[in-house]
């Protein structure tokens, strides 16, 4: 009995060899599935828990003038950042205990958080930014209870030292969104990145940005950095010298005062910018800092339209600035004599249609001289009339005018020098009649109206060439050699020499010298000792709607000059939209700036006033 | 009656290959235990496991030298005494983990539900093997076989701690199938686990406590809860699969020194073992463990009598409740519950369980001759 119920017992238990080896091998299988087919998975999974890079922003290069002053630095700045990946506490609860130290509501986070949902979570979303020295105290004060979740992390941010001089060719920066990362090199460019959004900031991105550095470290469980594991140094941006002039960029925005309009000068001899002054600007360091939907909404309805660059983004009709261009192209094509005389009599019909001279009485019998130093409309109506509009373009074109003159910034506009089949083109949805090109829109041209149009840049521009004769050096705020020197590869300075007589050049300027010095429309321009040459230009505004009342109007001011009058040094184009006589608005302007050059050029510049804020050696 | 020492010479056919491989997964598991807490301030977890290996090898000796047959006879006595225990207990206990199990003894606490399994095995290895019979169980039978193990089960319930109540039911149950049960309702009992316990953990979710149905339900979704159950078991699988073939080597896991494993010096040993050691320390450590089931398995078969194979069964079925449902967790093939893997988890009262039936197994083994 008891043998026979033990083997019975025995056989039983056999069966638990079998089924303690099935759930071994069950087991082992599990763990060849864990450590050997999938290991890979799981050893980058461990690493992205062990491993946390930390980021090292590079230093943005500095922006200098062309004497090394600086007018973009970086400053030293904090922000509250909270990391998702990890957090013990809820919003709700950050809320309670920073709130009130911070300034902020829960709405105020969740917002910023929902505007970072879809990154990744480790990366830090920046609760406030730009904190004082109490907002830093307050949350390293609750380091313990706040752990990792949330903490202040340096963020070097730019300074513009200037304000808001010179501010659209300096530029701003701001965070690159995500339409804006999605055309770059990820490997240099990533979110969370400040890059230059606007001028120079944004053309010279590549140079100014840097490489950002890193450190890998390891953390444990609660992110506490363990220890350091590799590291990467950030490389600073490159500083960027630029062609402007701090002392002309003042004097010139002082003179604009509280204008709208642009002034613009230029070294004919080499194509750089000395001066880039728009007016209104607006103070670039709001975007240091992230601007406020408002404060941006109220820069961006001011109907003057602030982030207007109208150097380059603007065209506006030249009015009689333009007869320079027709002299010259009249003497050029041959069908002007220096000696030609015509009798202005105020008025003068053409192919029947009749158009007045602005001085009623007329000028009298004028030569080429006096029809520039008093601007007689009647004999470039003449000169006009004897080129006709395809000469016309053609001159104009040749000397710089109706095409881009390639500066080194982005959304330069074009201006434009009209041609029949320009306007066939432009008009070909209306009628035949709309399209066709009349004699008397030759007539306008003639003396800078109707179609045609420059922007400011040209303006300087094409008059600096025609000063030099006939030589046009592509405009630039930085100079490509200077970049070389750093490493980088700029694109190649164009320059074009188009065919033009000495005589012709001679004959021009010396009619210019005489509307500043021999008393013309341009003698507020001059300045003692210092041969200044050019021409004033009062442009009507015509079915333009405009923002001021009293203004809708006023006229256009221009002068566009140049000195000396041989051999030009400087070539200046002011404007002020709506500031009435050339003569008047925009001459005083111009004289800033040449005053300016000239006293610095003569060693007579006092550094006493509002000096330089600091000096790179060169 | 007396204690019979009938044989003083404790080296005269011990299982020393069975005590080799015990004493190997304990060093395996002290040396993890010390690469796990090495990080903390002071070496308590692997000093105190130290003394409990040294403690639960002196257990093993007595309850190896005692015949079986004398503990056996002494049984209604140390069972009812086990369910004193059980009762006081709660009463006396202080609050772990949401559970009153464990009652302080002096610079130590102990978790009776733990050592008191070995009381119920000898109990239960008695009241089958004095059926001497060869056909089935009867209904009758049973139900007092189901009694003896349901009785401190439903004391430990009350703690409440489902896990170690849950490693009761090996002892029954292999002590019932090896006793003989109609396979008839062998095929009842598997149909009504696979059918109807799935169904019950929802209709039954009031009846469980939160943290109970938390990790019910994280079994079934482990994503839901990346904080809670589901990443315990999500960082015991990264820690096991980054280790590869080879491991990062003891003392280096990075999962384990970090601090991602929770519970890594307990229940989730077996994970930093994954980590640090590869798969070839898994094959290892799993090697030994079924060694010893294989091992104790065959002394099961050379029991001298029905007693001695009943009280072997009832050790291998918690050695082997613990190793499969322990290792099966920690690679997500099962819930997490808290069942600690026998001589390797962190602490004493398992440590001193393990031991003690490894007395169990040695004492019977040594009186195999009919003399």
């Amino acid at each position: 009995m008891r043998r026979e119920e033990l083997t019975v017992l025995r056989s039983r238990v056999n069966v638990g060899v079998y089924i303690v080896a099935a759930a071994l091998v069950f087991l082992v299988g599990g763990f060849w599935h864990f450590q050997i087919a999938q290991s890979g998975r799981f050893v980058e999974l461990a690493d992205k828990n062990r491993f946390k890079q930390i980021q090292i922003i590079a230093q943005r290069g500095r922006i200098l003038d062309r004497e090394n002053r600086v007018l973009v630095d970086n400053r030293p700045s904090y922000n509250v950042v909270y990391v998702r990946e990890g957090a013990h506490h809820s919003l709700e609860e950050l809320a309670a205990v920073l709130g009130p130290g911070l300034g902020m509501t829960l709405e105020d986070m969740k917002e910023r958080v929902e505007k970072s949902k879809n990154e990744p979570k480790f990366r830090p979303i920046i609760l406030k930014e730009d904190v004082d020295v109490a907002d830093i105290a307050f949350i390293n004060a609750r380091k313990l209870e706040l752990r990792d979740e949330v903490f202040v992390e340096y963020q070097p941010r730019r300074k513009y030292l200037e304000g808001d001089l010179a501010v659209h060719a300096i530029g701003y920066t701001g965070e690159i969104t995500p339409d804006e990362l999605k055309n770059r090199d990820p490997k240099i460019y990533k979110a969370g990145d400040q890059i230059g959004k606007f001028g120079l900031e944004q053309r010279y991105d590549s140079v100014l940005r840097g490489r950002d550095g890193y450190r890998l470290v390891i953390v444990d469980n609660r992110q506490r950095e363990v220890e350091q594991f590799g590291r990467e140094d950030p490389v600073g941006g490159n500083d960027l010298r630029t062609t402007i002039d701090l002392d002309l960029q003042r004097a010139a925005e002082a003179a604009l005062g509280d204008q709208v309009g642009a002034a613009v000068a230029l070294d004919p001899s080499t194509g750089e910018v000395l001066v880039m002054a728009s007016k209104p600007g607006f103070d670039p360091n709001l975007f240091a800092t992230r601007i406020s939907a408002s404060a941006y909404q109220e820069l961006n309805r001011d109907p003057r339209k602030v982030f207007r660059n109208r150097v380059i983004q603007d065209h506006y009709a030249p009015g009689s600035v333009f007869k320079v261009f027709m002299a010259a192209a009249g003497l050029e094509a041959g069908v002007l004599d220096p000696l030609d005389h015509v009798n202005c009599t105020g008025s003068v019909t053409i192919d029947g249609v009749t158009k007045a001279c602005w001085k009623a009485g007329g000028h009298g019998s004028v030569g080429l001289y006096e029809a520039l130093v008093n601007s007689c409309n009647v004999f470039f109506y003449n000169v006009g009339k004897k080129l006709d509009i395809n000469r016309i373009a053609h001159y104009a074109m040749e000397m710089g005018l109706g095409r881009k003159t390639n500066i080194d910034l982005y959304g330069e506009d074009a201006g434009l020098i009209p041609t029949p089949e320009w306007k066939a083109s432009a008009y070909r949805t209306r009628n035949k009649a709309d399209q066709k090109w009349y004699g008397s829109e030759t007539l306008d041209v003639s003396i800078g109206q109707g179609a045609v149009s420059l922007t400011v840049l040209q303006a300087a521009w094409a008059m600096g060439g025609l000063a030099s004769g006939g030589r046009l050096v592509q405009p630039h705020l930085v100079d490509p050699q200077t970049l070389a020197k750093d490493g980088f590869v700029g694109e190649k300075l164009e320059t074009a020499q188009y065919a033009i007589r000495a005589s012709t050049v001679d004959v021009v300027s010396r009619g210019m010298w005489g509307v500043v010095n021999e008393g013309g429309t341009g003698t507020r321009a001059s300045v003692d000792g210092f041969d200044v040459a050019g021409k004033t230009g009062t442009a009507q505004v015509v079915g333009k709607k405009s923002y001021g009342k009293d203004e809708e109007f006023e006229d256009n001011a221009w002068f566009v000059g140049f000195a000396p009058y041989r051999n030009p040094e400087i070539v200046v184009a002011a404007f002020v939209e709506h500031g009435g006589h050339g003569g008047t608005a925009a001459a005083p302007v111009a004289h800033a700036i040449f005053d300016t050059y000239y006293r610095k050029k003569t060693g007579q510049f006092g550094t006493q006033s509002s000096g330089p804020i600091a000096q790179v050696k060169p | 009656m007396p204690v019979n020492f009938e044989d003083r010479r404790i080296g005269k056919d011990f299982d020393w290959a069975l005590f080799a491989a015990a004493l190997a997964l304990a060093l395996i598991g002290l040396t993890e235990i010390y690469s796990a807490t090495m990080s903390l301030p002071g070496d308590v977890a692997f000093m105190k496991q130290a003394i409990f290996i040294g403690a639960g090898i002196a257990l093993m000796f007595v309850v190896a030298s005692v015949d079986y047959h004398s503990i056996s006879e002494h049984i209604p006595w140390l069972y009812l005494g086990s369910l004193a225990v059980l009762i006081y207990t709660p009463l006396a206990a202080r609050r772990i983990a949401g559970a009153k199990s464990w009652i302080d003894l002096g610079p130590v606490s102990v978790q009776p539900s733990e050592i008191i399994k070995m009381v119920i095995v000898v109990a239960m290895a008695r009241y089958l093997s004095d059926l001497h019979m060869k056909g089935y169980l009867s209904f009758n039978q049973i139900l007092k076989a189901a009694m003896i193990c349901a009785v401190p089960m439903g004391l430990i319930l009350l703690q409440p701690d489902m896990g170690t109540a849950l490693s009761y039911l090996p002892i029954l149950g292999v002590g019932l199938l090896v006793r003989g049960l109609r396979p008839a309702v062998i095929v009842s009992v598997v149909l009504i686990v696979v059918l109807i316990v799935p169904v019950s953990a929802f209709v039954l979710g009031d009846y469980l406590k939160a943290h109970q149905k938390e990790r019910l339900l994280t079994f079934i979704d482990p994503s839901r809860d990346p904080q809670g159950k589901g990443f315990q078991v999500q960082q015991s699988k990264i820690a096991i699969g980054s280790g590869g073939v080879l491991g990062k080597g003891i003392f280096k896991g990075s999962q384990n020194q970090l601090g991602f494993l929770p519970a890594r010096h307990t229940d989730f040993i077996f994970s930093v073992v994954g980590e640090e050691m590869g798969f070839v320390g898994v094959l290892g450590t799993l090697g030994l463990l079924g060694f010893i089931l294989f091992r104790s398995l065959h002394n099961a078969q050379t029991a001298r009598d029905s007693l001695g194979l009943f009280i072997i069964m009832g050790v291998v079925g918690v050695y082997f409740f613990h190793l499969l449902v322990n290792v099966a967790m920690v690679i997500g093939f099962f819930p997490v519950v808290g069942i600690p893997l026998p001589f390797l988890s962190y602490g004493g009262s398992s440590i001193l369980t393990a031991f003690i039936g490894l007395g169990l197994i040695i004492n019977v083994r040594r009186r195999r001759y009919v003399n």
